[in-house]
């Protein structure tokens, strides 16, 4: 089955080093097929994170044409929450241009009953939203998070929170649509997390498993090798 | 046409690489539309596998001679190709539940695809340098739509270690394992 020489083991050995270089400079390393999602900016970090980046923040400025408020989406700087706007979205009442700001809330409430896994967004515009045409909202989540079954919003973070109408969009993000502004947070409620991810590859279950790969392969090989040396 | 295929080597390697990056972009397109993730997997992977088909077992580096020692050796790539996720610090990506299996059939798809049939195809053409370096070749372009371009000199290491390995064993079961080893956890 395998060649013979001390060749073909060198340049493996060789191929597995460089792939670790490799591997190295990049996070995890070969990951393959799904694309790594970027990596989500927490508020609040869970302890599997590692090094986080605050969140940003987003400012808009839409045009009045006519009476009739520009379509365009307003998103923070790291894409964490775009929200896209219809013509006519805003009740102008004369205004010439309709500010939107997208801030992120420096704290992570903990609303009884519900589990959030993005940060807390602040979205407020200069003129209310026109409640016929209804702004999309859409929401990244982090894959170290499980999936959120609802984007949830209030007008104030510490008060009553919402669930709104949600569907799942592109990989790891969730969609909405909302004709008030206010605050917006993905979750789940905590009766009912969701059955969610296989946590292999995650804190300390990696390293677990890859030391269980390495003895399963030191005892293998060992009958392996006497029941060749026998040969 | 068909004829010339079969007798020209380097035509036929060629046919190969372009129908898996057409299956592999197409693959990586689709699955970036909402919902279509895992079909676009399984499907794209069950494209890859079917290019197989036809393509004697012993050409593609598969068989059950030293059965347990091509076992061993997928342990071991798997272990090669998490080592550097399982010592780094901080967060490696979770793999959610409803893509385990895309994962898998992605994995063999793309082994049988890449180290199978384009490798056998390739050797035949130009000896085992240019299947060594054209399946590593072929390989990273097939992930420059699905991957950022910071990861594809990862991608690249991991399809040359493959290669070599489909080269110095003469064994495609030993990439199967480790590919679908490393897919699952990352």
């Amino acid at each position: 089955m395998t060649r013979k020489g001390t060749r073909p083991a060198a340049l493996l050995a060789l191929a597995a080093v460089l792939y670790a270089v490799a591997a190295w400079t990049v996070a995890p390393g070969f990951y393959d097929g799904f694309g790594p999602p970027q990596a989500y900016n927490f508020t609040c970090p869970p302890p599997q994170a590692g090094a986080n980046n605050k969140p940003a923040s987003g400012h808009l400025d839409i045009k009045v044409i006519g009476g009739v408020s520009d379509a365009n989406s307003a998103f923070t700087e790291d894409g964490q929450i775009v929200i896209g706007f219809l013509p006519g979205a805003f009740v102008v009442d004369g205004k010439t241009t309709i500010a939107v700001d997208i801030t992120p809330l420096a704290t992570c409430p903990k609303p009884s009953g519900i589990r959030f896994v993005t940060n807390i967004y602040q979205v407020t515009a200069s003129a209310p939203l026109n409640p016929d045409k209804p702004a999309n909202l859409v929401l990244r989540y982090s894959n170290l998070e499980p999936d959120p079954s609802k984007v949830y919003q209030a007008s104030d973070p510490n008060g009553a929170w919402a669930p709104l109408t949600s569907q799942p969009g592109q990989p790891y993000t969730i969609e909405t649509r909302t004709t008030t502004f206010g605050y917006f947070g993905a979750g789940y409620p905590s009766s009912s997390p969701p059955t969610g991810s296989i946590q292999v590859g995650g804190g300390q279950i990696l390293p677990i498993v890859v030391a269980a790969l390495i003895v399963m392969v030191v005892l293998a090989g060992l009958p392996l090798a006497v029941m060749r040396r026998r040969r | 046409m068909i004829s010339a295929v079969r007798f020209r080597p380097a035509l036929r390697a060629g046919l190969v690489a372009i129908a898996v990056l057409l299956v592999e972009w197409s693959r990586a397109l689709v699955a970036q539309q909402p919902g279509l993730t895992v079909a676009a997997l399984v499907l794209g992977g069950c494209a890859l596998t079917a290019m197989a088909v036809g393509w004697p077992a012993e050409r593609l580096g598969l068989g059950t001679s030293r059965f347990g020692l091509r076992i061993l050796g997928g342990l071991a790539l798997g272990v090669v190709l998490l080592l550097p996720a399982a010592v780094r610090p901080g967060a490696a990506p979770l793999l959610p539940a409803g893509l385990a299996i895309a994962a898998v059939v992605v994995s063999i798809g793309e082994e049988l695809a890449f180290r199978g049939v384009l490798y056998a195809a390739l050797e035949e053409s130009g000896g085992a340098p240019l299947a060594i370096g054209g399946t590593t070749l072929v390989w990273t372009v097939a992930h420059a739509l699905s991957h950022p371009p910071e990861f594809l000199g990862a991608a690249a290491a991991a399809g040359l270690l493959l290669a070599l390995w489909r080269w110095a064993c003469r064994d495609l079961v030993a990439p199967v394992i480790g590919h679908v080893i490393a897919d699952l956890a990352l």
